[in-house]
């Protein structure tokens, strides 16, 4: 595997876009990335939340910029500002970037354990 | 004359009673209303549905209206560069029909409509009339007047700026008039429609549907500053630029 710890799963479906501030056409939204890592930023901003999710590649510690949508729609979802803290240990598989840089768009996020983080459905 | 009194009596009552009606009727109003089709938004910011359905999830972005050919040139050319577009927020008529909540704020003399965006919409209910053509302050959110008719409110907005703020706006003229009905027709369900006329970007008028359903999880909006887009272009491509030092 070219990374360790991170797991390219199958095609996902693309989404239309709810948020109003770009279009998906950033991210491969006919791939998903699964990252297994620690959590070492959350921020809870307009206009997207972010996760700095450290991850172990190769024997070094890489740090990817996650996005996710507008604080507006996590918190519909139940999530709330402390929900990620550093130092969390999380899995959360993403769309990666078209560009190959380590970032992505946020589809699901549990512990390592596989316990959901947040509400997200 | 005891049956005179009576009478103002029991219509007196009637008006005490309808107005109290009416009161809680426009309570209901309050609080965080989703487009149907946006509710089912994900944490990502998107939905989770085939990407094929995205132009019916914004009713407004439809180059099957009756535009004109010069108005359906120019938003052609608006949806072609869209991919690389970012948006300023909604502006009106985008803000009511897109997949970001909206804020009800209802008062017997106005109703205010919100959004994340801080866009702001107020309706004035209080009887007014729209102000005099040479007399309109053209914006993005337009100068609208209500009234209800039982549990339907009745919009009528002018003097609304274009191009919107939206990347996929239609290409609206200032010289539109929208018509819009919305009546609960439930505790947690509003039902829309508008009516656009244009005589520069419409050849006739159009009617669009939009059905509104209560946030799950929201009682309210938070209005917060757009201070963290880390979003940039690189290569005509989209990236995200790591947080600055001072997060």
């Amino acid at each position: 595997m070219r990374w360790p710890g991170i797991i390219v799963l199958s095609v996902l479906a693309a989404s239309p876009p709810a948020s109003a501030h770009h279009s998906p056409v950033m991210f491969d939204q006919t791939r998903t990335v699964t990252l297994a890592g620690t959590v070492r930023q959350f921020q809870w901003t307009n206009p997207h939340c972010y996760i700095q999710l450290v991850v172990e590649q190769d024997g070094q510690q890489v740090e990817w910029n996650l996005e996710m949508g507008a604080p507006v729609y996590l918190a519909n979802r139940g999530w709330r500002p402390s929900t990620l803290r550093a130092g969390d240990r999380a899995r959360i598989t993403v769309n990666p970037l078209r560009s190959g840089a380590n970032g992505g768009l946020v589809l699901d996020v549990v512990s390592l354990d596989g316990k959901p983080i947040g509400r997200q459905r | 004359m005891t049956a005179r009194l009576t009478s103002f009596a029991l219509a007196a009552l009637a008006v005490v009673g309808s107005s109290q009606a009416q009161a809680q009727d426009l309570a209901a109003w309050n609080g965080v209303w989703f487009t149907e089709q946006g509710a089912g938004t994900q944490i990502s910011g998107f939905l989770a549905s085939d990407d094929t359905h995205r132009t019916t999830q914004l009713p407004l972005v439809d180059l099957n209206a009756p535009w004109t050919n010069e108005a359906r040139a120019r938003f052609q050319e608006r949806l072609a560069q869209a991919a690389i577009s970012k948006s300023e927020g909604w502006g009106y008529p985008m803000m009511m029909m897109t997949l970001t909540p909206l804020e009800f704020v209802v008062t017997p003399e106005q109703v205010l409509i919100l959004t994340i965006y801080r866009d702001v919409r107020a309706v004035h209910t209080d009887g007014r009339e729209l102000s005099a053509p040479e007399d309109r302050w053209v914006t993005e959110w337009g100068e609208s007047v209500g009234h209800w008719e039982g549990d339907t409110l009745v919009i009528e907005t002018v003097a609304v700026r274009q191009p919107n703020l939206f990347f996929r706006a239609p290409p609206f003229s200032e010289a539109a008039r929208y018509t819009e009905r919305l009546r609960m027709v439930g505790p947690d369900r509003i039902e829309g429609e508008m009516t656009i006329e244009d005589p520069e970007a419409l050849t006739r008028p159009w009617t669009v549907k939009q059905a509104y359903v209560r946030a799950e999880g929201l009682d309210h909006l938070v209005y917060d500053t757009f201070s963290n887009d880390r979003t940039t272009l690189e290569d005509g491509l989209f990236a995200i630029l790591p947080p600055s030092e001072d997060d």
